[in-house]
C-alpha cells in the first residue's frame, strides 16, 4: 500500500550474491539446538515416555513433579510432560505448515501485486489493507464461530493473518528489483514476462522470505497459544501447550507445574527459532527490517 | 508539532496520576462483590440473565424470594403469599408503607404498571412470553392487585418469584432509555453510577421498608478472567467472588484472608443423551447402560472434591418437587456390557460424539472428558467435541450436536420449569422425549392444587429415571469465595442480595 | 500533496467499506444470535416474533441495504445484548483502550529506542548482547503469561499493586508493562537495525569526520534517519493495539473496546461487531496516512506517488 509500508517492509533494497556461507556463532547455535531438541521431542515422543498424551487417571490428579511423572499431572491426572512433548508436535506443526501455506501465497500475491503494477496492485494491496485493519484475535473468533474449535480452523485463521506480511515483503522487493539496470534491460529486450519473474526476480525473493518466515514461525507459535489461552484453541484431548497453559490456568494458584512447564517450552522454543532468525538475517541481510 | 504531542503526553500522564483517589477508612469501605460481567441492562423486568437478575434485585427489591434451606417462598414487597380463590385468578397483596428511592409510593397501581411494561412488545422484554397467560388485571386497593389468566396457570407462583417492580411515575416521565441508565426502584440499595465493564456503585437506601441495610457502600466489580477474579479475592480487593474452582478452596483457606462458603445449588448438570435420531441410544437399554457405566461418584470425589452433589433423576434434592424415593444408578459395568448386549450392540463396536461447553459450567469439558473415559473402559469410543458457548448454544437449538452433550439447567426450584422445558419433543435442550412422557407432562402443568400436582411430577420423575434421557450428573456446588470481615451466606437460588450482608465486628 | 491525501482518504474508505461487508457477510454463517440472547424457556413461536421484529426474516440484500443506510448516518443499530446504541457501547470504553495503548507505547518507546541506538553505536558489546537477549526473550514471552506471573508476584504475593480495573496510575503499571514488552522488543531489535544501517554510511562517517560530538551525530543525524521505519510500526502496533490488547483487557479487568469486543463476538452481537470493525478499519487507515505524512516530513527526498 503506502511508500512507508515498502520501505518498513524491505529497507535497502540493492542485488544480493545467490549463496553466501553461513558462520556460526554463540546464539545461532544455541538457537539450533533449542530447535533440535524440539523437533527432537516432538518425533520421538513415543519413544521417551511410557504414557500416553490422554491417559487419564481420576485418582492421580494434580499431582507435584515426582519421579512418575516429572512435570506433574493435570487436573485429569494425565502426565504433563508427556503433554509437553506431544504439544511440541502440535507447535511445530502449527508453525511449519502456517509458515508454508501463508509464505506460498503472500510470494505469489507480492509477486503478481509488484510486477505488475496499476490496478491490480491497487487491488490486491487494498485486500491486504483489510486484512490488517483486523484484529488478530477478532479474526479467529470469527473463524471459530463460524467453523468451531479445532487445530485446522487455527491454522487457517494464522494463515489468513500470516500470507499478508509475506505479500508486503516480497511486493516491496519486487518494487526494487524492477527498477534494477538488468531486470529493466530484460524487459526492453522483450523478455518473455515468466522467464524475467523466474529467473530474475524469484532467485533475488528466496534470502528475505526465507529470513522472514523463521521469525513467522515463531510468532504463529505463541500466537496459538494466545488463540488457546482465550479457549478456542485444540480440540481435547490433544495436547498443544496454548492449552495446557489455557487449563492451568485455572489451577495456577495451587499447581503451579501446570502453567510453567508448558509456559517454560513456549517461551524456549520460541526464544530458539528467533536466535536461528536472527543469526539468518545477520548472517544473510543484516539490514533487513524485522 | 512534536512540542504540542509531548506536552500532550505529560498532561496525559499527569492526569492519571492526578487520578488517585484519598484513601479511605476502612468503615467506608465499600463491600466489593466481583462477577464476570456487567449487566446487560439496569431496566426492571427486562432481561433474563442470572448477573443482571442478581444486581438489578439489589436496587429493585422483589415481590416474592426464596428463602431458608430447603428454599421456601417468602413475600418481601408482598405482603403474604398470593391467594387463588380459583384455578383463573389471582390475588396479590403488597406491603404497606413502602417507598420507590424517588418518594413515589409502591402499590398495586405500580405492580400492574410493571406487568403492563413488560407485555408491551416495544418495551423487548424477555418476560413478556411468560406472562402471556394474563387476561386481564384489576386494582382493588391500593395495595391489592387481582389478576385473570386465561388459562390455568400455577406457574405464575414461581414467575413472581424475584419478580422486580419499577416506579410508574418516574418511568413515564423519564422514558426507558433514562429510566434504565439511572434506576429507581424500591430495594435496600439506590443506584450511584454505573462506569461501564468497570463497576456499578450502590448506596444503602436508609428508608429501605425493613431494617436499613448494614452496608452502606456496596460495588460490584466486572472482572471477566476467572483467575484474576480469585487474584482480586486473594489481594483483598474483592470481598464475595463467585466460582472458586474446587481445587482452589485450599489456596483461598491458606491465605487467611478469606475463605469459601459453598452452597448445593439447584442448578444442575446433565449428560443428554439424544433419542431423536436413530441409533443404538433410541433404545432404553443402552441409557440405562451408560449410566451404569460412568462412575460419577468417582468423578464428584477426585475431579470435584466433593463440591457437587450427585442427583438419581432430573430434579436435584432441594428442589419443592423432588421425589424423594429415587436412588442413582450404581457404578456397574458389568451390567453396563450386558444391557448392551442384550439390546443387540457390541460395546466395542460403538462410537459417539458428546458435546460440551468449556468453562460455562464447574468443571464441564473435564467432566465430559472423564465421562468419555469412563465409556472408554467398556470398548465405547467418545470423542468430546468442545464447544465456545455460543456454539454449543446454537447446536443444541438446532439439534446439530452429536449423540450426547452436557448442560446445566436453572436455577430450578420446582419441577415444570425443568421437566416441561426439556422433555417435550419440540424442546431442544435435553433432546429426549415420548409420546407417554408429553401426555404425563401436558395433564400436569394444569393442575393447581399443590398435593395432586405434586404427585403428578413424582410419578413423571419415575418415568424418567426408567428413561434414562440423560446420564443423571450432579447438581453443582456453588462456592464462593468471601472475604472473613464479611458476614454473609450463599443461597442455593443463586441470588446475591446484599440487605443480608453485614459486617463482621472486631 | 492535496491530491495525495484525497487518493489516500477514497482508499481508505475502500478499506472500510470492504471489511464491513466482509464481516456482515461473515455474521450469517456464524449461528443464529436470536436464541443466543432469549432466556432458553422461549418457544419457537416467540424467537420467530423477535426476529421479525429484529428485521433478520427479510432478505440479505434488504438487511444489507438497511445496514449501510444507517451505517452511513452513524446508526449501526442497538445492541442485540444490551438494547443500547451499539456505536455509543463501544465509543465508551474507548478512551480506556486508547489511554492503556498511549502509556504502553511511550513506555515501549521511551526503552526501546536508547537501547536500540545504543546497541547498534557499541555493536557487539555487552550492553548489545544484553539488549539483544532482553528482546529475544520479550518478544518470545506471550502476554498472558506475563500478565498473570504480574498479577501473583505484584498483587498477590507483594499485595503492592492492584490486580486490575481502571482508577489510579498504579493501575496502568502491569498491563502497560504487558503490552509494552513485546512492543519494546520489536521496536528495539528494529531500531538497532536501521541504526546499523545508517551509521555505516557516507554522511555519518563525514559528520563524524568533522568532529561532531558523538551523541550528537548519533542522535541528531542518525536517528532521524533510521525513524522512517519506526514511525511506520508505530503506527501498524497502534492500530492493531485497539483491537489486539484484549488478552490484557481480559486479564486486568481494563474496560477496554477489545475485551468488549470479544464478549460482543462470542455472544453473536454484530451490530456491535461491526462498530468495532468499523473503528479499526478506519483507525487502521488514519494512522498509516498519518505515517506516511510523517515519513514525507522526516525525509523531503520522499515523492508522492
Amino acid at each position: 500500500m503506502s511508500s512507508a509500508a515498502a520501505t518498513l517492509a524491505r529497507a535497502v533494497p540493492g542485488p544480493r550474491p545467490a549463496r553466501r556461507r553461513l558462520p556460526l556463532n554463540r546464539s545461532g547455535a544455541l538457537g539450533l539446538i533449542v530447535v533440535v531438541l524440539v523437533v527432537g521431542a516432538a518425533a520421538l515422543a513415543p519413544v521417551i515416555t511410557p504414557y500416553g498424551p490422554a491417559d487419564s487417571d481420576l485418582v492421580k490428579t494434580l499431582q507435584s513433579p515426582s519421579r512418575a511423572h516429572w512435570m506433574g499431572t493435570d487436573q485429569l491426572g494425565r502426565d504433563l510432560f508427556t503433554r509437553i512433548l506431544y504439544g511440541a508436535r502440535v507447535s511445530l506443526a502449527i508453525g511449519l505448515v502456517t509458515v508454508g501455506v501463508s509464505g506460498v501465497i503472500g510470494l505469489f500475491v507480492g509477486l503478481i501485486s509488484g510486477y505488475l503494477g496499476g490496478l491490480t496492485d491497487a487491488v490486491l494491496m487494498r485486500l491486504v489493507d483489510v486484512q490488517l485493519s483486523f484484529p488478530f484475535i477478532l479474526l479467529a473468533l470469527v473463524v471459530n464461530a463460524i467453523l468451531g474449535i479445532g487445530l485446522q480452523n487455527i491454522i487457517l485463521t494464522l494463515i489468513i493473518t500470516g500470507w499478508v506480511v509475506y505479500a508486503r515483503l516480497v511486493r516491496g522487493e519486487v518494487l526494487a528489483l524492477k527498477t534494477l539496470d538488468y531486470v529493466e534491460a530484460a524487459r526492453a529486450l522483450g523478455a518473455q514476462q515468466m522467464r524475467i519473474v523466474l529467473r530474475h526476480l524469484l532467485p533475488n525473493l528466496w534470502t528475505p522470505v526465507i529470513i522472514l518466515s523463521s521469525l513467522q514461525v515463531a510468532q504463529f507459535i505463541v500466537a496459538e497459544a494466545a488463540i488457546s489461552f482465550l479457549g478456542f484453541g485444540v480440540q481435547p484431548p490433544m495436547a498443544s501447550w496454548g492449552n495446557m497453559l489455557n487449563e492451568g490456568k485455572t489451577y495456577i494458584y495451587n499447581a503451579w507445574w501446570m502453567t510453567t512447564f508448558p509456559g517454560v517450552a513456549l517461551v524456549l522454543t520460541a526464544l530458539g527459532v528467533n536466535l536461528v532468525g536472527d543469526w539468518l538475517r545477520d548472517t544473510l541481510d543484516p539490514r533487513l527490517g524485522p | 508539532m512534536r512540542g504540542t504531542a509531548l506536552a500532550l503526553l505529560i498532561a496525559l500522564l499527569l492526569g492519571l496520576v492526578g487520578n488517585a483517589p484519598a484513601p479511605t477508612a476502612a468503615q467506608d469501605r465499600p463491600l466489593v462483590v466481583a462477577l464476570g460481567a456487567e449487566p446487560r441492562s439496569l431496566m426492571a423486568m427486562r432481561i433474563v440473565d442470572w448477573t443482571t437478575n442478581v444486581q438489578q434485585m439489589n436496587i429493585y427489591d422483589r415481590l416474592y424470594y426464596w428463602d431458608g434451606f430447603p428454599p421456601r417462598i417468602k413475600p418481601s414487597l408482598a405482603a403474604e403469599l398470593p391467594q387463588t380463590p380459583d384455578d383463573l385468578t389471582w390475588i396479590i397483596k403488597l406491603r404497606p408503607g413502602v417507598k420507590f428511592h424517588n418518594g413515589e409510593p409502591f402499590g398495586a397501581e405500580a405492580v400492574k404498571f410493571t406487568f403492563e411494561w413488560l407485555l408491551d412488545p416495544r418495551n423487548e422484554s424477555h418476560y413478556r412470553p411468560r406472562f402471556a397467560f394474563i387476561e386481564s388485571m384489576e386494582v382493588l386497593d391500593p395495595l391489592t392487585l387481582r389478576i385473570r389468566t386465561k388459562e390455568p396457570a400455577p406457574i405464575m407462583r414461581y414467575w413472581l418469584v424475584d419478580f422486580t417492580v419499577m416506579a410508574p411515575g418516574y418511568v413515564r416521565s423519564v422514558g426507558n432509555v433514562e429510566a434504565s441508565r439511572n434506576p429507581i426502584g424500591a430495594g435496600p440499595y439506590k443506584f450511584v453510577r454505573w462506569d461501564r465493564d468497570e463497576r456499578l456503585v450502590l448506596e444503602a437506601n436508609p428508608g429501605y421498608w425493613n431494617k436499613p441495610p448494614a452496608i452502606k457502600r456496596v460495588e460490584f466489580r466486572f472482572i471477566p478472567d476467572f483467575s484474576a477474579r480469585l487474584a482480586s479475592l486473594l489481594a483483598g480487593e474483592a470481598d464475595i467472588v463467585k466460582d472458586v474452582p474446587p481445587v482452589a478452596v485450599d489456596q483461598v483457606t491458606r491465605s487467611g484472608l478469606a475463605e469459601v462458603r459453598g452452597v448445593a445449588s439447584s442448578r444442575i448438570n446433565y449428560l443428554a443423551l439424544v433419542n431423536f435420531k436413530p441409533g443404538p441410544l433410541q433404545d432404553r437399554r443402552v441409557r440405562q447402560a451408560l449410566n451404569y457405566a460412568v462412575n460419577v461418584d468417582e468423578i464428584v470425589t477426585n475431579l470435584f472434591k466433593g463440591r457437587a452433589t450427585r442427583i438419581p433423576g432430573a430434579l436435584s434434592s432441594i428442589n419443592e418437587n423432588v421425589n424423594p424415593n429415587l436412588k442413582p444408578y450404581p457404578f456397574d459395568p458389568e451390567r453396563a456390557v450386558r444391557l448392551i448386549k442384550e439390546a443387540g450392540y457390541d460395546p466395542t463396536k460403538l462410537e459417539f460424539t458428546l458435546d460440551s461447553p468449556s468453562g460455562r459450567y464447574p468443571l464441564d469439558k473435564e467432566a465430559s472428558e472423564a465421562i468419555a473415559s469412563y465409556l472408554g473402559r467398556i470398548g465405547i469410543r467418545v470423542r468430546v467435541v468442545v464447544n465456545e458457548w455460543g456454539t454449543h448454544l446454537d447446536k443444541i437449538i438446532n439439534r446439530r450436536t452429536g449423540e450426547m452433550f452436557y448442560l446445566g439447567w436453572g436455577p430450578a426450584l420446582e419441577a415444570q420449569g425443568t421437566i416441561a422445558e426439556l422433555f417435550r419433543p419440540e424442546r431442544t435442550y435435553s433432546g429426549f422425549g415420548t409420546p407417554n412422557l408429553t401426555l404425563e407432562i401436558n395433564k400436569a402443568i394444569p393442575i393447581v392444587d399443590l398435593k395432586k400436582r405434586q404427585a403428578a411430577w413424582h410419578l413423571i420423575q419415575v418415568m424418567l429415571y426408567t428413561e434414562a434421557p440423560w446420564i443423571f450428573l450432579w447438581q453443582q456446588h456453588d462456592l464462593y469465595g468471601v472475604n472473613k470481615r464479611v458476614k454473609w451466606e450463599p443461597h442455593p437460588a443463586e441470588k446475591i442480595f446484599l440487605h443480608d450482608a453485614e459486617w463482621v465486628r472486631r | 500533496m492535496l491530491q495525495f491525501i484525497a487518493r489516500r482518504l477514497l482508499e481508505a474508505l475502500v478499506v472500510v467499506f470492504l471489511a464491513l461487508t466482509v464481516v456482515f457477510a461473515l455474521q450469517f454463517l456464524a449461528g443464529d444470535p436470536v436464541k443466543l440472547f432469549l432466556p432458553t424457556d422461549t418457544t419457537q413461536k416467540e424467537i420467530e416474533e423477535f426476529r421479525e421484529r429484529l428485521g433478520f426474516n427479510d432478505p440479505w440484500i434488504v438487511q444489507y441495504a438497511r445496514f449501510l443506510r444507517g451505517a452511513f448516518r452513524g446508526d449501526f443499530g442497538n445492541s442485540l445484548r444490551q438494547q443500547e446504541p451499539a456505536l455509543a457501547l463501544v465509543l465508551l470504553r474507548l478512551p480506556a483502550t486508547l489511554s492503556l495503548s498511549g502509556v504502553a507505547m511511550l513506555l515501549a518507546l521511551t526503552i526501546a529506542i536508547p537501547v536500540g541506538v545504543i546497541s547498534a553505536a557499541r555493536r557487539n558489546s555487552w550492553f548489545d548482547h544484553l539488549g539483544i537477549g532482553a528482546t529475544v526473550l520479550g518478544q518470545a514471552i506471550p502476554g498472558f503469561w506475563l500478565g498473570l506471573m504480574l498479577i501473583y508476584v505484584f498483587s498477590v504475593w507483594l499485595r503492592v499493586l492492584p490486580t486490575g480495573g481502571r482508577g489510579t496510575w498504579l493501575h496502568f503499571i502491569m498491563p502497560s508493562i504487558t503490552l509494552a514488552a513485546f512492543v519494546a522488543a520489536r521496536f528495539a531489535r528494529l531500531t538497532r537495525s536501521m541504526m546499523l544501517d545508517v551509521l555505516g554510511q557516507d554522511y555519518i562517517r563525514t559528520a563524524r569526520a568533522k568532529g561532531l560530538a558523538p551523541l550528537r551525530v548519533l542522535y541528531k543525524h542518525a536517528l532521524k534517519n533510521a525513524s522512517l521505519p519506526i514511525v511506520t510500526l508505530l503506527a501498524l502496533q497502534l492500530g492493531q493495539l485497539l483491537g489486539g490488547a484484549v488478552i490484557t483487557e481480559t486479564i486486568f479487568a481494563w474496560p477496554g473496546v477489545g475485551r468488549f469486543l470479544v464478549q460482543a463476538l462470542l455472544n453473536r452481537d454484530f451490530p456491535v461487531v461491526l462498530v468495532g470493525v468499523f473503528l479499526t478499519a478506519v483507525l487502521y487507515s488514519a494512522l498509516n496516512l498519518v505515517a506516511d505524512m510523517a515519513y514525507a516530513w522526516l525525509n523531503p527526498r520522499i515523492r508522492y506517488e
